[in-house]
């Protein structure tokens, strides 16, 4: 009947209105509904109505419990009466929202909506049945009243020690009615008295307004320059973690993610705090900029080169927007009871996180120019969305999101930043570009072996630079240092010391001091002087002139020799070959070994790797005398067993009947006496499902907690692990 | 965003562009608060660090100047993270005070009382402390004030130091300003260090320290104890007070191996202190003894280790320090700072330079290709002994010695570690070495040569490093050194940048094995002059045979 009107009801909005409905709760069109009397049957289901409900904010669920609270059919004017004018602002958003509709008599609430709720609204107990004369209640007895007192509020519910015999405040209280019982040991506040004590409100706290959100006000420009800041900051992290982990990648955990060493070691190398850390490597992770490889390494990928070559806006917009819509809870890793919840790892993701997140941004938005006091702050977000599953979660949610939202300077000394507000109205244009202190193509080189990039260097520069110079400092400026060992890095990467003081000559804007120069060209001049490669043989004669002859030999033509000093050849052929190649020239080598000295037996052909025989699968073991005989004796015992099969069988089934039971200890007692004694033995055996069988078996030997066997049933031998065995008993 | 000279890094480092119009205005504002690190010729690195802040507390500067400082000057963003930390770290200061209290004597008082409870819970500090007086106070036992300042200052809450100082007997000294005049900084860092109490002044070698002492006594007036390197440095001591003070000879006594003179003004070694006798310093008294009102230590960065101790114990006394180069190789930096106190006064070299107070110096690094053999027994010589070898290879004495030839026209130093390598040289040249055992007239005698003129050049051992005062030394030729030392290097530069008479430029000569570890020295030698914007030029030995010098 009810669902009917509410279908009614439903069939009655115009399209605006049901748009409306649809865009306030997404969920009735997924799938979208065939018919008007389905869609009514979905918007009143408990869980669309509990997803309905969480999207109101402190005021309209107490309104929205005021409802509930009431009598169907209830008006406008009873709702108000339980709460307050306001209210009147608040019931058309319910109506929009459908947890409450208009049907001929009044408002009416949907089916389920009051199990939603659940059947105490605001701590009010059930209507009373008797007739109650709430003037009585003035003459309560001192007792009685305490115990209204403690019920008003809800829970309306209480214990009582017996029923049958109550204090003397409860009995007057039952005997009044002002309580009911509702078994042995409760007693229940009936609404009306409630509602009575309560002067007529059904709340003790009404909110009809948002608290107000308190802190510090930072000018616009002040906020702006510190976000800016931690824009530059925070990209700069990003691009050094993923420099860092290029260099020394992390192995990720077996379990996934990043273990507590690698997060400390890379918070260290940032010179933030590991909460901070796992921000930025849940961040890069985000954005795809690195990645858990194939063979575990936390790597960074080719995304990150494409990303460094982007704008700073951009690279700022992306990595902002993944973020704002994640799942992933960074603020968590390090959390967790018995183990520690891993950065990367599988356990950040949390159902709430980016609803928190937005709501934040909301909340900043609204609140601009204040650096919001937390708490104030949490009382805000609590009003505005209270979560009745988790609030704890939703307070560190809370407290998490403003605190990144600092680092990425959406905020900036608390303050929502220009570019923060940009983002957060998807504008075109952030201004984060304009604003960000404009690369620079040159560096400052002096005397100490230091050079100053006095800020964001180009990244060809900065490329060129990282690979010859180490950071010593990093900030709006970055402090290179060169020392031998950067210098050889950055031969080793292939520069020559040329090149690499042209370099320099070419970007610094002052002189280049002399002793770098002497750095650079003393290194470059040892860098390669001990040269390694790989050979298979080398040719070696006192006489350069017999190994001239040799290369210019037209019958060795083709054949791969290189002169690396006067007296010494290298070829890649095998030494033997190259012996034979060259004594069909008609020369006359002769083999050395390893130690220079010279091989003059007959060499035979032989594989240079070591051996490396293909592994024996399955679990045949090399045969011991006993093995051997025990053999012997299992091919007999199969011999026999066809004559004694049907003894055997009777005994089996006699055994069975009651399978042997030996200790552990037993069990490896009895074995080993009767494996050296060769007996046929009855052993209980479990299976894998842990139900034992009996088996005849003729022991064979045992190793490494297994009993080889000749199962007498099967025929074969096998093996039996020993803590299977649930007894033993010879035959 | 300004345009301003100063960029703020995000180590807590300061860069200050100082080709920059309003460097010279930002340096000033800084420093109060930053320490100064490197200052080569474009960028000088400053650097905040929680001592330098409580510094700049203790001063009278509060978080919100240096915030405004920082913002102001800055090129880029401040990051807000600095800005946080210094309004912390400045907010820990002064939360503790150490008072003089009439009835209990020294006590510990609190404005926090969360934090007094959390440092009498420390280890380190309950010891120290004696009953609890109130909530906010606790009594200390007065010789243990240094103690508990070091440990306070370790756990991150430094105790500001109210307990005063004693007045020390008193003692009429008097600077006696006739035909010289005391220098502005010399002023400004004895008045320095006058009001913060206690301290050490950092100034280049040559730049006039001894003045500084001697200013900072005619604040104190009151007997002082001076506690120097060696007697050498000690007779120096003694010149210069008799010649710029009110003090005669009377007042002024020597405490060393060979005297023990204990006067008004008294002027002891730290070898005579550090001096064991049957397993205890029979010296240690000297502290006691005397009610001294001022206590200088010169050089502070050779400090022994026992003196540290001894300083603990006598907080009371004005302490001021001495030294060119707060570096000091075994890292006892922090030591310095709390039982001597915070760093007083600091200006960069080249500064002092310019302001013509220091001679102008040439920093030239000669090298020298060793020969196939000498190279052949480099190699092969065991570790230990590699720098030995090829510091003191033949090739290198050749070059020396051309080197002084062609210098034969100037006051020339020769200074070396070993002392059978200056043996040598001092035959070849012809010219008399001053090493550790040479007696102690020999020594002035040459020095006075040398002073006058009469004696062109000398070869100096490593004793020679400090405090030796040879006004007219306008070249140093280094042959070897104490391996890769940073200070002594700079003491080295330092016994030649008096002002000359003509203005003339010094030179400092560091003659280096090339492609040996003697290059690797010379590089960790030089990189603190360098950081003072001293840059080395190279040149090769060759160039020396050329006179292309």
């Amino acid at each position: 009947m009810e669902t009917r009107s509410f279908t009614d009801y439903l069939r009655g909005l115009d399209d605006a209105a049901l748009l409306r409905l649809f865009v306030l709760r997404p969920d009735l069109t997924s799938p979208v509904p065939p018919e008007v009397a389905s869609l009514a049957v979905r918007a009143s289901s408990p869980p669309s109505l509990a997803r309905a409900i969480d999207s109101l904010n402190e005021w309209q669920y107490q309104v929205l419990e005021a409802c509930a609270a009431l009598n169907e059919p209830l008006t406008e004017k009873e709702i108000i009466a339980l709460t307050d004018s306001s209210a009147k602002i608040v019931i058309p958003h319910l109506l929009e929202i459908a947890l409450i509709y208009k049907s001929s008599d009044g408002y009416r609430l949907p089916n389920s909506l009051r199990e939603v709720i659940g059947h105490e609204p605001a701590g009010l107990g059930p209507a009373s049945m008797a007739k109650l004369s709430m003037k009585k209640l003035d003459e309560a007895p001192e007792a009685a009243e305490k115990i209204l007192q403690r019920l008003v509020w809800g829970p309306p519910r209480g214990s009582v020690g017996d029923i049958r015999n109550p204090g003397p405040g409860i009995a007057w209280l039952l005997k009044e009615n002002f309580l009911v019982p509702l078994d042995q040991r409760t007693v229940i506040l009936p609404r009306e008295v409630a509602l009575h004590l309560r002067g007529g409100k059904i709340h003790k706290d009404p909110q009809p307004n948002p608290p107000i959100v308190t802190g510090k006000k930072v000018e616009r420009p002040a906020a702006d320059r510190a976000a800016i800041a931690n824009i530059s900051t925070v990209l700069r992290w990003c691009e050094e973690i993923l420099n860092f982990w290029s260099e020394e990648p992390p192995s990720a955990l077996r379990a996934g993610g990043l273990g507590v060493r690698d997060l400390k070691s890379a918070a260290q190398h940032l010179g933030v705090d590991e909460d901070c850390a796992a921000f930025i490597s849940e961040l890069v992770f985000l954005g795809g900029l690195a990645v858990i490889d194939g063979d575990d390494r936390v790597l960074p990928t080719h995304a990150f080169d494409l990303w460094l070559t982007q704008n700073p806006e951009v690279r700022w917009r992306s990595l902002v927007s993944l973020w704002l819509i994640t799942s992933r809870v960074s603020g968590l890793v390090g959390r967790g009871d018995s183990k520690h919840i891993a950065a990367l790892g599988p356990e950040l993701d949390r159902v709430n996180a980016a609803t928190t997140r937005k709501l934040v941004l909301e909340t900043l938005l609204t609140h601009a120019n204040l650096s919001a006091e937390i708490d104030s702050f949490l009382a805000y977000i609590k009003w505005r969305a209270p979560s009745r599953r988790n609030p704890g979660l939703q307070s560190e949610l809370v407290a998490w999101t403003i605190r990144e939202s600092e680092w990425l300077g959406i905020t900036g000394q608390g303050a929502l930043s220009t570019y923060g507000a940009a983002f957060i109205l998807q504008e075109e244009n952030l201004g984060v570009a304009q604003d960000l202190p404009k690369p620079v193509d040159h560096i400052l080189i002096q005397s100490d072996n230091t050079a100053i990039a006095p800020g964001p260097l180009e990244i060809e520069i900065a490329r060129v630079l990282d690979s010859i110079a180490d950071i010593e400092s990093r900030g709006g400026a970055t402090v290179y240092r060169f020392s031998e060992t950067s210098i050889r890095r950055g031969l080793d990467h292939g520069k020559t010391g040329e090149e690499i003081k042209e370099f320099l000559r070419k970007t610094s804007k002052t002189p280049m001091p002399q002793p770098l120069e002497y750095l650079i060209t003393d290194v470059s001049k040892r860098h390669g002087r001990l040269r390694v490669g790989n050979t298979t043989s080398y040719l070696r004669c006192e006489d350069p002139a017999l190994l001239t002859q040799i290369l210019s030999d037209k019958k060795l033509d083709g054949l791969p020799f290189r002169r690396i000093a006067p007296e010494v050849l290298v070829c890649d052929l095998e030494a033997t070959d190259a012996i034979s190649a060259l004594r069909a020239a008609g020369y006359m080598p002769a083999a050395e070994s390893t130690s220079g000295i010279l091989l003059n037996g007959v060499r035979l052909n032989r594989a240079k790797s070591k051996p490396r025989p293909p592994r024996i699968i399955g679990e045949i073991e090399s045969p011991s005398e006993e093995s051997l005989a025990g053999a012997l004796r299992a091919l007999r015992a199969g011999e026999r067993s066809s004559k004694k099969q049907s003894s055997l069988r009777e005994i089996a089934s006699n055994a069975l009947t009651a399978l042997p039971r030996t200790t552990a200890n037993e069990t490896l007692e009895i074995l080993n006496k009767y494996v050296k004694e060769q007996r046929t033995l009855s052993i209980g055996y479990a299976d894998n499902n842990g139900s034992a069988t009996h088996r005849i078996i003729d022991p064979l030997s045992i190793s490494a907690g297994s009993l080889i066997a000749r199962d007498h049933g099967t025929g074969e031998v096998q093996t039996f692990r020993i803590p299977r065995i649930t007894g033993v008993a010879p035959l | 965003m300004t345009d301003g000279p100063l960029i703020v890094q995000s180590d807590k480092t300061l860069l200050l562009d100082i080709d920059h119009p309003l460097s010279t205005e930002c340096r000033r504002a800084i420093a109060p608060f930053a320490e100064l690190e490197r200052s080569p010729e474009h960028i000088h690195t400053y650097r905040l660090t929680s001592l330098g802040l409580w510094n700049a507390r203790a001063a009278g500067h509060d978080a919100e100047q240096v915030i405004d400082t920082l913002i102001e000057y800055s090129r880029y963003a401040v990051p807000h993270s600095i800005l946080v930390d210094v309004a912390e770290t400045m907010s820990r200061y002064g939360r503790l005070r150490l008072e003089a209290d009439p009835i209990h004597g020294l006590v510990l008082i609190t404005t926090d009382v969360a934090v007094l409870e959390e440092v009498i819970r420390a280890k380190k500090i309950a010891p120290l402390l004696g009953v609890r007086i109130d909530p906010e106070t606790i009594a200390v036992h007065p010789s243990q004030r240094g103690h508990i300042k070091q440990s306070l200052l370790r756990l991150g809450w430094p105790a500001e130091d109210f307990a005063g100082y004693v007045d020390g007997q008193h003692h009429e000294i008097d600077l006696v300003q006739n035909g010289w005049k005391i220098r502005p900084y010399q002023e400004l860092a004895a008045e320095g260090f006058w009001h913060g109490g206690s301290g050490v002044v950092v100034l280049p070698c040559g730049a006039g320290k001894t003045i500084v002492g001697a200013a900072a006594m005619a604040h104190a007036k009151a007997t002082t104890l001076i506690l120097v390197t060696n007697t050498i440095a000690a007779r120096q001591w003694r010149e210069e007070l008799l010649q710029r003070t009110t003090l005669n000879e009377d007042e002024i006594g020597e405490y060393s191996g060979a005297k023990k003179e204990i006067r008004a003004v008294t002027i002891a070694t730290y070898q005579v202190m550090t001096k064991k006798k049957n397993g205890t310093y029979a010296h240690l008294d000297l502290f006691d003894t005397h009610d001294w009102g001022l206590i200088i230590y010169d050089e502070v960065h050779l400090l022994p280790a026992p003196i540290f101790r001894f300083t603990a114990d006598i907080q009371s006394r004005r302490r001021l320090g001495l030294t060119a180069t707060l570096v000091r190789e075994d890292g006892l930096e922090g030591e310095v700072f709390s039982l001597i106190g915070p760093k007083r006064y600091d200006v960069p070299w080249k500064e002092i330079e310019a302001q013509g107070y220091i001679a102008p110096a040439e920093c030239i690094e000669v090298r020298v290709t060793l020969t196939e053999a000498e190279r052949l027994a480099y190699a092969t010589a065991e570790p230990e002994n590699r720098y030995r070898h090829c510091a003191t290879t033949r090739t290198k004495r050749d070059v020396v010695v051309e080197l002084a030839k062609r210098h034969s026209e100037d006051q020339l130093l020769v200074i070396g570690q070993y002392i059978d390598q200056l043996d040598e040289l001092s035959e070849v040249l012809g010219v008399p070495l001053i090493k550790g055992d040479t007696p102690v007239k020999e020594r002035e005698r040459l020095f006075n040569l040398f002073r006058s003129g009469e004696l062109k050049s000398l070869v100096v051992s490593k004793v020679a490093n400090f405090s030796i005062d040879l006004p007219d030394a306008t070249v140093a030729i280094q042959v070897s050194g104490a391996f890769g030392s940073r200070q002594e290097e700079a003491q080295r530069l330092g016994r030649i940048l008096r002002p000359k008479s003509d203005g003339r430029t010094a030179r400092f000569y560091s003659v280096v094995s090339r492609d040996t570890i003697d290059q690797d020295f010379a590089q960790n030698r030089q990189r603190f002059l360098a950081e003072q914007g001293y840059s080395y030029r190279i040149i090769d030995a060759d160039d020396v045979w050329q006179g292309k010098l």
